[in-house]
């Protein structure tokens, strides 16, 4: 079979070749170590336009936008995250009932929930919850910024994009999703004690609290807030850093939301996965 | 303010295409240009190339003893205003945000300072008050570029660039618009440059400027 030029103009075209399956390999690795890379470069830039903030006026401006984000972020999700939270809290307490012992159940409630919903289950919902919900309308928001030329127009005015996008964006979502956790975390419980004074009513809620509390260790709590502070920047970054990849058609809008929702998916369940293990793992 | 402009030795191009090449120009401080368009001639380029904001030019263009090709963004910013043909909104913020949005990154002004400047420049462009609360996607086109004009003047720029100003404008509204950018150029003794092909603008201007083989020439008026 003979290839004309017209065949290997065609995109996925890598030739027979040798080096084809070689590149094959090596095209989608180089394109995850430049975004990792880029990744970092946009942290870096956050890290160092944090300086404005020293600005008493420029502060101003920061926290008008960071609030903002806090409340479309973490306020307005807080409906989908309750939602979600009575379900987890109802079913897995009415299954566990179903399963277990009334004396196992009472002894073990505190423990149960912990490694479950505290160390696990809120964190992994809330990120999600933040990706889909707010990460991909930032991602949105920022497309549509690049298509109709409103960076260059910023720059022009002599204001830095970093300051009025990236940054209320960088300290926005982890404090939300820091919020998040407490809040599921929180709503799980309630939903789990109406579960359960619903098949007894003469549960303690204080004794079940406390139960709970007794389990919660500060490393816990550090371990949740270094999950919700890298996450949520993470998430926060990859959004921008997708969204400003727009260049001049709508559908770049739609690969950028795709390609940075795949990202955040992937990377927050790294970091979550990782940090159990590291901390959890005896 | 008294405001020089020289450009020296532009060239600006694109990896496809060179637009100007050499380009030299001397405008007295007070004056009005006006480069007489064609389309897809480059003069919003051009215009953009003078004011700093592309990157894929050489040269040297000279607001007084300050280079805008390498001034950084804020000092630009604080000297050169510039009037998009569309959109150049911050779809973040409402008009009145818009308008007083370079006073707020520029200066230290109090908040009824700002307010007051802004108030002031509406009034002068006869842009309707009702507008100051809407959304940028809520205005009409030549509604977008007088908040824009807004914008660039309450700076008080020593350099005003306005791409085509004259799109979708009533003929007695161009007229005075360009009899009050004229009046502020004189008594600021600023410099105006304008991208237009209306008859109106071209009339006013001290110096009509054509674009031909990348270069410069002169129109009598």
């Amino acid at each position: 079979m003979n290839l004309s030029d017209h065949d290997q103009d065609q995109p996925g075209y890598h030739g027979l070749t040798l080096l084809g399956p070689f590149k094959l390999m090596i095209n989608p690795l180089a394109s995850i170590v430049s975004t990792i890379l880029e990744l970092i470069g946009l942290i870096s830039v956050a890290l160092s336009a944090s300086r404005l903030l020293l600005n008493k006026k420029r502060r101003q401006i920061f926290l008008s936008l960071f609030f903002r984000q806090i409340y479309n972020t973490g306020v307005r999700a807080l409906y989908i995250n309750g939602a979600v939270a009575i379900f987890i809290g109802a079913l897995l307490i009415s299954r566990l009932f179903d399963y277990l012992p009334q004396q196992v159940f009472s002894e073990q409630f505190g423990y149960f929930f912990m490694v479950v919903v505290f160390r696990e289950l809120g964190p992994l919902i809330s990120g999600i919850i933040l990706i889909a919900r707010s990460a991909t309308a930032v991602t949105a928001e920022i497309g549509y910024l690049r298509l109709r030329r409103e960076f260059q127009v910023l720059n022009g005015l002599g204001i830095s994009p970093v300051f009025l996008f990236l940054l209320p964006v960088f300290f926005a979502f982890p404090l939300s999703l820091l919020l998040m956790f407490i809040y599921f975390d929180l709503v799980v419980f309630l939903s789990s004690y109406a579960v359960i004074w619903l098949s007894d009513p003469s549960a303690d809620f204080v004794v079940l609290l406390l139960s709970i509390l007794d389990q919660i260790s500060l490393n816990e709590i550090a371990i949740n807030a270094v999950k919700a502070l890298l996450g949520g920047m993470m998430i926060g970054v990859i959004s921008i850093h997708f969204g400003a990849k727009v260049e001049d058609s709508f559908s770049e809008v739609s690969d950028a939301i795709s390609n940075s929702t795949t990202t955040q998916l992937m990377v927050f369940f790294i970091i979550n996965i990782l940090l159990s293990l590291l901390a959890y793992t005896q | 303010m008294t405001a020089s402009l020289t450009i020296e030795n532009l060239r600006l191009e694109y990896p496809d295409a060179l637009l100007f090449d050499d380009i030299h120009l001397s405008v007295q401080p007070g004056s009005l240009i006006v480069f007489e368009t064609n389309v897809l001639d480059g003069a919003t380029s051009l215009l953009k190339g003078i004011g700093g904001m592309l990157s894929n030019i050489d040269g040297h263009v000279w607001l007084n003893d300050i280079d805008l090709l390498r001034a950084d963004a804020h000092q630009r910013a604080r000297h050169v205003g510039f009037v998009y043909e569309e959109h150049g909104l911050i779809s973040l913020y409402n008009v009145f945000q818009n308008i007083g949005l370079p006073l707020e990154f520029h200066t230290n002004l109090l908040a009824d300072e700002m307010a007051s400047k802004v108030f002031n420049i509406v009034d002068r462009l006869r842009i309707d008050r009702e507008l100051l609360d809407k959304q940028p996607h809520e205005l009409n086109d030549v509604q977008t570029r007088m908040v824009n004009l807004a914008r660039a003047l309450i700076i008080e720029p020593n350099l005003l660039l306005i791409d085509e100003l004259e799109g979708g404008m009533p003929d007695d509204m161009i007229d005075w618009t360009m009899e009050m950018l004229l009046e502020r150029t004189r008594a600021t003794k600023s410099v105006t440059l304008i991208t237009s092909s209306h008859e109106h603008i071209l009339r006013e201007a001290d110096r009509v400027l054509k674009i031909e083989n990348c270069q410069l020439s002169e129109r009598q008026t």
